[in-house]
């Protein structure tokens, strides 16, 4: 169950830090290593849906 | 070097010496100094960046800004960011005593993502996959308990199988919500959702979703 809560905390501070607040002109990044951060975001999102299905469950 | 930035801040005691202090006008943006050859998609930069969001929380609320940006001087950091300095100022003064919680509920079904070969052009295809976020629902009933217990906020379809409340939140009430967050849990457990926070202003602070 803890390990399931740490992941569920992991993913909505990543989704949080990745895409919540004020993007400053010209400076939206795309990509953060070789990764499209759009693709990696929508990867969080859904994690974090499952991941509190899962946590729900329990 | 060069400092990621982590959020915008109305006085110099309200960052140092959890972060570094940057002088945009009369503001100061929050940083992490990290060597300029740093990829920003390092799990643990990441990470430690989280953690000192947090603690900078702790502080003072500040306006949170997008992970990304970077800044090699505070001649730099004011000039990107001097567009929005006025009003991040007025944002910050208004909610000094305030931070957002979220409540992010899994819906019921997920609405089917348009597939991009089914559209000629692209601008097309966006318009479906924004209709399509935007046809999440979830129950009525759960709706209104929801703003109930942590307040009227906004509502945010991001994807298209979950919808998001955030809130704005007295420091002193963020206990409150917790409990009352558990009563939601008690009273629709068939509802699986997250309420999370505090946060620093982020939603109340992006003018695309004003």
């Amino acid at each position: 169950m803890n390990e399931a809560l740490d992941e569920l905390t992991l993913l909505e501070t990543l989704d949080h830090l990745l895409d919540r607040g004020v993007v400053v002109a010209g400076e939206a990044i795309v990509s953060i290593g070789d990764v499209d951060l759009l693709y990696l975001g929508l990867n969080i999102v859904l994690a974090n849906v499952d991941a509190i299905k899962r946590t729900s469950k329990r | 070097m060069k400092s990621v930035v982590i959020g915008a801040h109305l006085r110099r005691d309200d960052i140092e010496p959890l972060a570094e202090a940057i002088a945009a006008g009369e503001l100061f943006l929050s940083g992490l100094p990290v060597a300029d050859d740093q990829p920003l998609g390092d799990r643990e930069l990441l990470l430690r960046v989280a953690k000192i969001r947090a603690a900078l929380l702790e502080r003072a609320t500040f306006i949170a800004i997008r992970y990304g940006l970077a800044v090699s001087s505070p001649a730099e950091a004011s000039a990107k960011c001097a567009e929005h300095l006025e009003r991040w100022r007025a944002l910050l003064e208004q909610h000094r005593d305030e931070v957002e919680m979220t409540l992010k509920v899994v819906a019921p079904e997920r609405v089917a993502r348009p597939d991009r070969h089914d559209f000629k052009s692209g601008g097309d295809y966006l318009k479906a996959l924004h209709a399509a976020t935007n046809a999440v629902e979830v129950d009525p009933e759960f709706h209104t308990a929801a703003e109930e217990a942590i307040g009227k906020g906004r509502w945010l379809h991001r994807d298209q199988a979950s919808l998001e409340l955030a809130a704005l939140v007295a420091r002193d009430a963020v206990e409150r919500v917790r409990a009352a967050g558990e009563e939601l849990k008690r009273r629709f457990p068939h509802v699986p959702f997250l309420l999370s926070g505090p946060w620093p202003l982020e939603v109340f602070a992006d003018a695309d979703r004003e």
